[in-house]
């Protein structure tokens, strides 16, 4: 999480554009922390590098990607926010939400065809819940008992809009109408994510079909690292940081010491920061990316 | 006959509808590979709209034979998905009026795939259409011009029973998306000489249906039987049509066309889908671009008049037919100067 943090900070310094997952830290490495390499993860796109890294991804070359370089997996075409396929990352390649539900189901599909228990593990926003592609997707899944966990970041807002105006009802009630589990946890918890997302998990593994988490975060920042969030009040811009949440929760269990989290922020510290230098000397994408003849497999 | 390989003219032939040819290329692949699965609505023990899945599921099961909810952009986005992870995905869209509902996974995903991953993954999806006027009249809306836009995609169209085969078959074993357009007068229309064993129809290239001397018609699906039959209403006062099924128009054969125009100095393009940025006028635009010089007479275009396509008795009066096509090949010999 304190990886997550320092590295979409640093290279929201540099990219005023980049998504910050700041109250989110949480429900990804909870969510994504216990699968296999041989599962298949489908992250919502607001900074999801941390479920990269977790996949094995190297940093310099994620960080590449959000300044454009040639470097980056994506060799600087897509969104930034595209993950490494061979690391069983479904992929954006394009900037509309919901489909990658469709494409996360597919993994799943794959999976029970090839009759085994590998899962897949997906997240969206809780402004993408309201796309046509959550429903047809999460029944699809229901009705044929594919091995997928549905989490939903419902950090309150799209963009500029509050929950209030778009969601009449918890996310995790609609899963009553699909007949399948939906559990609503706080996403500010990552011990709370990572034991019911763990639980999905394995329900998905055993062949017993898909569940749907609601995981409440919150958006620390505004949209981007340019969005000031002037709409929101002071109220609901205030509230838990996930990472203080975690650490004194270690604290006061003895798990950690004042001294031992500061060389966690420490060491990851150095590590964003060789990650980003490297990132920043590599070449822009230029011609040698633009890969006319890689249109087509 | 279509001009196969000389392998496949060696294999025995029979009579295939066109809706029998593509059965049979997807049950062959089914066999062939056990990745390949067949996903749709109506396509399991029901045998599929316009019986165009008949026997599938009764041979295969439902593993391999999987009815789906009415859920397209969920059918198209789980082939994506499946195929990224080894699967080969064909998908059943009944009608081509339904691709609309999946529009953001066929152009947003599907044809981005592989370009956007640095060239690291690849989608071999097929995405299965009915287009056109029919035998029941349902569904006459062609939407396929929309898709050549799109870079990434590969676009299918077949007008022969045997090239129906060649070109599912090409299409499945292709490791990008394609999309596959049946042209529904035709599903259970003329019967053609179609071979046994599994053989590919490669994209990308046209196939002179009828040589000529005089002008050149560039078709491809529903339309190739009206211009063949307009190329024989000429014929009997001594001109000389030049027919080209283009068949597949992702990629699309541009030195057939321009070859054959550098002959016949003339060009008329005809197609069931509307005139207006149809496909039609990419192929004026690149004859154009390579042959204008070669051209003594303006073009034509023929197709669907600028309405949506209406039902019953009024249908005939927008598609486009023998008469308009025969029309458009007089306008342009008569503006010819020599």
């Amino acid at each position: 999480m304190t990886l997550s943090r320092t590295l979409g900070t640093a290279l929201g310094a540099l990219n005023r554009h980049w998504f910050p997952a700041g109250g989110d830290e949480a429900t990804m490495v909870g969510s994504f922390c216990d699968l296999r390499a041989d599962d298949a993860v489908a992250p919502h796109y607001r900074d999801p590098f941390i479920v990269y890294l977790m996949r094995g991804a190297e940093m310099w070359r994620l960080a590449a990607q959000v300044l454009f370089k040639g470097a980056g997996y994506n060799k600087g075409r897509s969104v930034p926010f595209t993950g490494p396929t061979h690391l069983r990352v479904v992929p954006w390649v394009a900037g509309d939400l919901g489909t990658s539900l469709g494409v996360a189901t597919g993994a799943a599909l794959a999976f029970r065809q090839t009759s085994s228990d590998r899962v897949c593990v997906c997240s969206f926003g809780d402004g993408t819940s309201n796309r046509g592609d959550f429903h047809e997707n999460v029944n699809l899944a229901a009705v044929w008992k594919l091995p997928i966990v549905y989490v939903c970041q419902n950090n309150g807002w799209a963009i500029s809009l509050r929950a209030s105006t778009y969601l009449p009802a918890p996310i995790a009630a609609r899963s009553t109408g699909y007949g399948i589990p939906g559990i609503a946890v706080d996403g500010l918890d990552v011990e709370a994510v990572r034991s019911v997302v763990g639980e999905a998990i394995e329900r998905a593994r055993r062949g017993d079909g898909p569940s749907l988490i609601e995981a409440r975060t919150r958006r620390i920042h505004g949209h981007n690292f340019s969005d000031k969030a002037t709409y929101r009040t002071a109220e609901e811009s205030s509230g838990v940081d996930p990472l203080d949440h975690f650490a004194s929760r270690l604290l006061h269990r003895g798990e950690a010491t004042p001294a031992t989290l500061q060389q966690i922020q420490d060491s990851v510290s150095a590590e964003v920061t060789e990650a980003v230098e490297r990132a920043k000397a590599a070449a822009d994408a230029g011609p040698a990316e633009l890969g006319l003849d890689e249109v087509y497999a | 006959m279509t001009a196969t390989s000389e392998k496949n003219t060696k294999t025995a032939t029979r009579r295939l509808t066109q809706t029998n040819a593509i059965i049979e290329a997807i049950a062959q692949e089914i066999r062939r590979d056990e990745r390949v699965f067949f996903v749709g609505q109506d396509i399991g023990p029901f045998g599929g709209s316009m019986q165009g899945a008949k026997g599938l599921y009764e041979e295969f099961g439902p593993s391999r034979i999987i009815d789906a909810p009415i859920s397209e952009s969920a059918m198209v986005g789980a082939a994506i998905g499946a195929a990224l992870f080894g699967r080969r995905p064909i998908v059943e869209i009944s009608f081509g009026e339904f691709l609309p509902t999946a529009m953001s996974q066929l152009i947003n995903q599907a044809p981005n795939v592989h370009y956007m991953t640095g060239g690291a993954a690849h989608v071999p999806v097929v995405i299965r259409t009915r287009v056109g006027d029919g035998p029941y009249g349902g569904h006459p809306f062609d939407y396929s011009s929309w898709f050549t836009h799109v870079p990434g995609l590969k676009i299918v169209m077949p007008a022969t029973p045997a090239d129906a085969k060649g070109l599912m078959i090409a299409a499945i074993r292709d490791d990008n998306p394609v999309l596959y357009f049946e042209s529904m007068s035709l599903a259970h229309g003329p019967r053609g000489e179609v071979p046994i064993d599994a053989y590919v129809e490669p994209f990308g290239v046209a196939r002179i249906a009828q040589p000529g001397r005089d002008v050149t018609v560039v078709t491809w699906g529903s339309m190739l039987p009206h211009s063949l039959r307009a190329a024989a209403t000429l014929a009997s006062e001594g001109i000389e049509v030049e027919v080209i099924d283009l068949r597949t128009l992702s990629p699309w054969d541009h030195g057939t066309v321009i070859s054959s125009v550098r002959r016949t100095h003339r060009l008329v393009v005809v197609h069931e889908a509307w005139v207006s940025t149809g496909f039609g006028a990419e192929v004026v635009a690149t004859v154009a671009e390579h042959a204008v010089t070669d051209l003594i007479s303006s073009v034509r275009r023929v197709g669907a008049l600028p309405i949506p396509i209406p039902s019953g008795h009024l249908r005939p009066l927008v598609l486009p037919n023998v008469a308009r096509i025969v029309e458009a090949i007089r306008q342009v010999l008569e503006r010819g100067t020599t």
